[in-house]
């Protein structure tokens, strides 16, 4: 029965390439949602694989903890757009922080808290800008350098700041800033140092510290009317082995202060390695539904061929059937052909997606990445789409009643 | 030999009152009306009677293409009421070789390629089906026919085309439906002689025919009329009762003449 076998995939690659037009366009609908699927999963790797390799420069001993429950799917992750953080109210108080330095081998803790706002200078202003409210702590747990000047310093005065260089560029024209003064909504504040420039503008602390401004955390919540809201804790432990323990320790004590309530995430390894990135979200979202409208398209588009193809070989079922084909066989014969199909339209797929990956990832800090998870997503997909589609016109060439199919005229 | 074929072998087919209906209500219509027969292996069978008497019908049924029938069919003692669908394929797959009355070979594919068709569903590699095919195309003078389309043929050609395919599984039971019915005298010759060649091989053959020479080539010939056995010369008792018939039945007046085409024979 092998050779059946393989008869029956000689005979529908004999039967798509007497139809190559009519083959080439059906496959074209699976074709992009497939492309579309390898984009933003070789994408999503690689920008994940960035973060993560940043994660594993800092030491791999770093947890992470956000406000609001897991969301669990990867693939929400990826389809999600950004959080609304600034919007929500935080459930991370500053009591939280104090319970996690209280754990044991943590070495660390620093509170986020991230504003959005414009920075202005004399002449110039920067809308949209990240601004940071947290405390010296961060400069340590999230390995942040200084290229001028000094971080955070609760002996100085409340209303100082530390600048990312593309910032500093921005506002002033130059790196050197030192002593120099911005306003944000109102208040100003006094440089006293510049980040060394990084180039992570996708990192898991969801911003770019080179355009970034960092302010004591009081200060901050005297910008947000007084209302201090953490959208993360950075968490360091004082080693990798530890970091595990540590997470079932911060997350009772997190707990009890919360009364049992867990609506919070701790997020540490592979996990923090989800992209955060706003272009990358939007271009994961639009993406993400292109290939489900496609392959649908795609499916029902072999589906119709098929059909077509049913009915135009009518006659061919009927001598068939006469000749010792069984049902099966004949389910079997159309039943390839739209796999066929299918898995053509997967492979040109996953070649043009791979090309779109590379033509965006220029535009990006990072490289698509190959795994074979993703070929075998693409072929499965693909396997998936041709069955599905192609059953039901295999099942109806299957149950023609050989008489009537011979006495069709063709 | 005729009489040693009737009496020593094993019946093949029994048929008992068989009937084959067409149509619903006002329209309904008997094709095969009450037929009772047995056919034993190695019988060469011609059966002759006007057109629209039933006998394609009879051979598709004959050849478990038709399985909506009244009646018994029993082939090789097993009832064909009681195969699966799979287990009837696998009957027409290795026992059945069927000559089509139009040619039906499959236009896409060529002259070679529809002839191991039958091969493809016992399984063989195509190595040894287009060996095989090749070998019997040979035989049918179709050699350098091989890779030719269906479109590419002549009539002739394809008919001998459509036979060899019938028979290269080599089936221990030949259905034809006017194999020779597009064929010049030579070439029909070369068909009967083929066919007679698996006759005196012990293979069974049905063979519908419009040509009374061609009985010639027969162990038996049985004439049909109306969806019933007319007359038949392997059966001891003579002919049917024809009288009280439907209004619908066609009144044929060739019947005496290939009664007496018969007795020649
Ligand atoms: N699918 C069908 N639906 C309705 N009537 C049918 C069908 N098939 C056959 N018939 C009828 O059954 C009768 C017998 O047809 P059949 O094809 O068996 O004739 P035949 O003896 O082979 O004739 P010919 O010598 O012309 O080939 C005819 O009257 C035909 O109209
Ligand atoms: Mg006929």
């Amino acid at each position: 029965m092998r050779f059946l076998f393989i008869n029956h995939i000689q005979n529908a690659r004999q039967s798509l390439r007497s139809n190559r037009m009519r083959s080439n366009l059906t496959m074209l609908g699976v074709m992009i949602g497939v492309a579309s699927i390898t984009t933003i999963l070789s994408l999503s790797g690689g920008a994940s694989k960035i973060v993560s390799n940043q994660v594993d420069a800092l030491g791999g001993n770093i947890a992470v903890v956000r406000p609001g429950s897991a969301s669990d799917t990867a693939f929400q992750n990826l389809a999600q757009l950004p959080t609304p953080q600034l919007f929500a109210a935080s459930t991370l108080t500053i009591k939280d922080v104090n319970a996690i330095k209280k754990v044991n081998y943590v070495s660390g803790v620093a509170p986020m808290m991230i504003l959005s706002g414009a920075v202005k200078a004399e002449t110039s202003t920067s809308v949209n800008t990240s601004i940071i409210a947290t405390t010296p702590t961060l400069a340590d747990v999230s390995g942040l350098k200084i290229q001028n000047g000094q971080f955070l310093d609760p002996d100085l005065s409340p209303y100082i700041a530390v600048i990312g260089p593309q910032l500093s560029v921005n506002v002033f024209g130059t790196e050197e800033s030192i002593g120099k003064t911005l306003t944000i909504k109102g208040q100003a504040f006094t440089v006293i140092g510049v980040l060394k420039r990084q180039n992570t503008p996708i990192n898991y602390n969801g911003v770019d510290f080179d355009e970034s401004i960092i302010i004591n955390q009081d200060a901050g919540q005297a910008l947000n009317q007084g209302s201090l809201q953490i959208q993360q804790i950075n968490v360091k432990t004082d080693s990798v082995n530890n970091l595990a323990g540590a997470i079932v320790d911060i997350n009772k004590a997190i707990l009890k202060n919360h009364l049992g309530e867990a609506d919070f995430t701790i997020l540490s390894g592979e996990q923090i390695a989800q992209p955060t990135n706003r272009l990358f979200a939007a271009i994961a979202g639009t993406t993400t539904a292109v290939a489900a409208i496609s392959l649908l398209v795609g499916g029902i588009g072999i589906m119709n061929i098929m059909l077509v193809s049913v009915a135009e070989r009518t006659r061919e079922i009927g001598i068939r059937k006469a000749l010792g084909a069984s049902n099966r066989d004949i389910v079997a014969q159309f039943l390839i052909e739209s796999v066929a199909l299918s898995i053509g339209g997967g492979v040109g797929g996953y070649i043009i997606g791979y090309l779109i990956a590379f033509a965006i990832s220029s535009f990006l800090p990072f490289f698509p990445i190959f795994t074979w998870e993703i070929g075998g997503i693409a072929i499965g997909v693909s396997l998936v789409i041709g069955t599905l589609f192609g059953l039901y016109p295999a099942i109806r060439a299957a149950r023609k009643d050989p008489i009537d199919a011979l006495r069709q005229y063709d | 030999m005729k009489a040693m074929a009737n009496n020593k072998t094993e019946p093949v087919i029994v048929l008992s009152d068989l009937r084959k209906r067409f149509g619903i209500g006002d329209a309904e219509h008997y094709a095969i009306d009450g037929i009772d027969l047995t056919i034993r292996k190695g019988e060469f069978i011609a059966i002759m009677g006007p057109s629209g008497c039933g006998k394609t019908t009879l051979l598709n049924i004959l050849g478990l293409l038709d399985s909506k029938i009244e009646g018994e069919y029993e082939l090789e003692t097993r009832p064909v009421a009681s195969l699966s669908f799979r287990r009837q394929a696998r009957i027409r797959s290795q026992q059945i070789g069927f000559i089509f009355q139009s040619f039906n070979l499959v236009t896409r594919l060529n002259v070679i390629e529809n002839v191991a068709l039958p091969l493809v569903y016992k399984g063989m590699t195509r190595l040894n089906r287009e060996k095989q095919a090749s070998a019997i195309l040979h035989t049918f003078h179709l050699g350098e026919r091989e890779y030719y389309m269906p479109y590419q043929l002549s009539g002739g050609q394809t008919q001998r085309v459509a036979i060899a395919r019938a028979l290269v599984n080599n089936p221990s039971i030949i259905l034809a439906d006017e194999p020779t019915g597009n064929l010049d005298s030579a070439s029909s010759h070369i068909i009967m002689e083929e066919l007679s060649d698996l006759h005196k091989r012990g293979n069974t053959i049905i063979m519908v025919t419009h040509n009374p020479r061609l009985t010639t080539y027969a162990s038996r010939v049985i004439t049909m009329l109306d969806g019933k056995i007319d007359t038949d010369t392997g059966s001891p008792k003579r002919k049917n009762d024809t009288t009280a018939k439907k209004p619908l039945g066609k009144v044929s007046k060739k019947r005496r003449k290939t009664k007496t085409k018969q007795e020649v024979a």
